[in-house]
């Protein structure tokens, strides 16, 4: 490292970490949802994200709608889509063992990309809607991450006020703590299964609309997310969904130091490292696990 | 002649016949069957800890890309006989496997599965990140060399040592250990199996043989780079092939990889812009119509015997 670190700099990396972190968290947390109410790892998760993201640049591009307006547009999709694949596809492997349903949602994550790819090609797209940052003392904090930050931070609590404070919500919560148990409540699991699955994807198609903004996208942008939405479950604690929110600004953080400190392709592999000894260490996550 | 010796004289012909098969092979022939070896040499290996131990490896491909890139840099920068240097990737993978095996072992279903994921993207931005050593993004390109029917030979060779080890370990009682694991991890232990020994041994023994198979393929390419040595799909592929053969068998991993290869060679081709789209789709249907496999189908219907 020839530059000197300032504390400025690190200032300004925790500020990005924390704007990133409340993206991760509310993409991880339709990972967590899924997880937790199925015991399946949606592998499809992150391929969600970028159909999202295409849905709000092809609705800009084409009607010339604000970007952050055709969030329900792409929420709404997503959550049709999630429900239609639940219905027809994941079902039949939420009791089977893992690698039949990381293999399922594989073969679709695969033939949703080269969908992607055949409707709309490989080029990068971009919205060039809001660029620039505000000054905040020293630091400067980008727009376009600033709003992703809000918008992620109102969808995510929206989501724990549905999940808290709702009938639907508390069915949902009952299944994923002990599925027998709400059956015998006389909650219909399929159907809570399948809004889980809907919810889901609503949530990773509102994080690929708030990134459409702040970066190129391109049909492969996904995978990674999954990866990431897997690590952040995984420092939240499995099933405990408080915990993703957590991790989300943890991974965020601990990702933005390493590319400060080290560089950002060495990010991933300290994301990595931590991902391992936090599995060694704390199998059930900094905040615990799922209590059951 | 009994069904046993029908078989084996079936398995000597077949032996016999590839062996000839460059004689009279084109160029694209040795090419294709090479291919095919080393398919059945990861399918086999994938089989060995996930077939029959259990753990799934979703990140499989690593160690056949940890052995590319030993193999590569031994041959460019050292100088090795690319037949030794493919050796010493089957050990740079198993030591790969030790190193990572030790931890990660002891995690349990999907956490063990998806670290494997994150090993495989992991050493893919290491391997981008060591320019010096390993040309970083731009690859690494091997001195040019016409060596098809010596690297078919050694892919044959690795895929029936691969499936060799397989029967030796399924007969064995280091292989129903395995399979005890597989079946009750707990109820294993309880029995005074030493758990995290044996899967690590069996670890190692699935990552030799991808080792040595990204060696080859490696000297047989001539030239590497990060994506095409470290990709998901073939990690999928392999999973692919040994469910549709049917897993924790002996000869599930060849059939899958044989009819899958010449599937993919017959039938892709011809949808280059839909493959990825089939390739799903084949998943999705091996998974939910027949997650036993032809073999394991045929071992239920006609009682054949779980060595086969």
């Amino acid at each position: 490292m020839n530059v000197a670190i300032t504390p400025e700099m690190v200032g300004q990396v925790v500020i990005s970490g924390i704007l990133s972190g409340a993206l991760y968290a509310m993409v991880a947390l339709g990972l967590a949802l899924i997880f937790g109410v199925m015991r399946v790892i949606n592998i499809a998760h992150g391929p969600f994200l970028m159909l999202g993201a295409y849905t709000t640049v092809i609705l800009h591009q084409s009607l010339g709608l604000n970007p952050y307006l055709t969030l329900p547009a792409s929420m709404l999709l997503l959550f049709a889509l999630g429900v239609f694949l639940q219905r027809t596809l994941v079902f039949r492997v939420v009791d089977a063992p893992e690698l039949s349903s990381l293999l399922l949602t594989f073969g679709v994550s695969i033939a949703l990309v080269n969908l992607a790819q055949l409707g709309f090609t490989s080029d990068l797209r971009s919205v060039e809607y809001i660029t620039g940052s505000w000054p905040l003392g020293p630091f400067a904090l980008s727009k376009s991450r600033a709003i992703a930050f809000g918008v992620a931070a109102i969808v995510s609590g929206g989501a724990f006020l549905f999940l808290g404070r709702t009938r639907l919500g508390k069915a949902i919560r009952a299944t994923s703590q002990n599925r027998d148990v709400a059956l015998v409540c006389g909650i219909n699991v399929p159907r809570i299964h399948l809004v889980t699955f809907g919810l889901a994807a609503a949530l990773a198609a509102a994080g690929g609309t708030l990134l459409s903004v702040i970066v190129a996208i391109q049909p492969e942008m996904g995978q990674i997310w999954t990866f990431k939405s897997f690590l952040v479950i995984v420092l939240g604690g499995a099933g405990n969904y408080p915990g993703a929110l957590l991790g989300g600004v943890l991974l965020g953080l601990v990702e933005q130091l390493a590319s400060l400190f080290l560089t950002a392709q060495l990010s991933e592999a300290v994301a990595y490292v931590l991902l391992v000894l936090v599995l060694l260490v704390r199998p059930t996550g900094l905040l615990g696990g799922r209590q059951t | 002649m009994s069904a046993r010796g029908g078989f084996l004289a079936a398995l000597a012909a077949a032996a016999v016949l590839l062996a000839l098969y460059p004689v009279v092979a084109t160029g694209y022939g040795v090419r294709a069957a090479l291919q095919l070896f080393m398919w059945v040499a990861l399918a086999g290996s994938w089989n060995i800890i996930s077939g029959l131990t259990g753990y799934v490896s979703f990140g499989h491909v690593a160690f056949f890309g940890a052995g590319s890139y030993a193999a590569g840099i031994l041959v460019v920068k050292a100088g090795w006989p690319w037949p030794v240097a493919s050796l010493a990737g089957g050990g740079a993978a198993a030591l790969l496997a030790l190193v990572i095996g030790y931890p990660c072992l002891r995690l349990k279903g999907p956490y063990f599965a998806i670290a494997m994921l994150g090993l495989n993207e992991v050493l893919r931005a290491l391997v981008s990140y060591f320019e010096g050593l390993t040309g970083g993004g731009s690859g690494l390109s091997l001195p040019t060399l016409e060596a098809s029917v010596p690297i078919y030979y050694a892919m044959a060779l690795t895929a029936a040592a691969v499936t060799g080890l397989t029967y030796a370990v399924i007969t064995s009682r280091f292989g129903l250990r395995l399979m005890t694991i597989r079946e009750d991890e707990v109820a294993a232990e309880a029995m005074g199996i030493d758990t995290a020994r044996h899967k690590l041994y069996a670890f190692l023994l699935s990552a030799v043989g991808p080792g040595i198979a990204g060696g080859l393929a490696a000297r047989d390419q001539g030239y590497i780079e990060p994506v095409s040595v470290f990709p998901l799909a073939m990690t999928i592929t392999m999973i692919v092939m040994v469910l549709f053969g049917g897993k924790g068998t002996v000869w599930g991993p060849v059939l899958g990889a044989v009819v899958l290869f010449v599937f993919q060679e017959v039938v892709w081709a011809r949808f280059i812009y839909l493959h990825q789209l089939l390739f799903g789709a084949i998943i999705v249907a091996v998974v939910l119509l027949m997650p036993r496999g032809v073999l394991g189908l045929l071992q239920i219907r006609y009682r054949l015997p779980r060595t086969i």
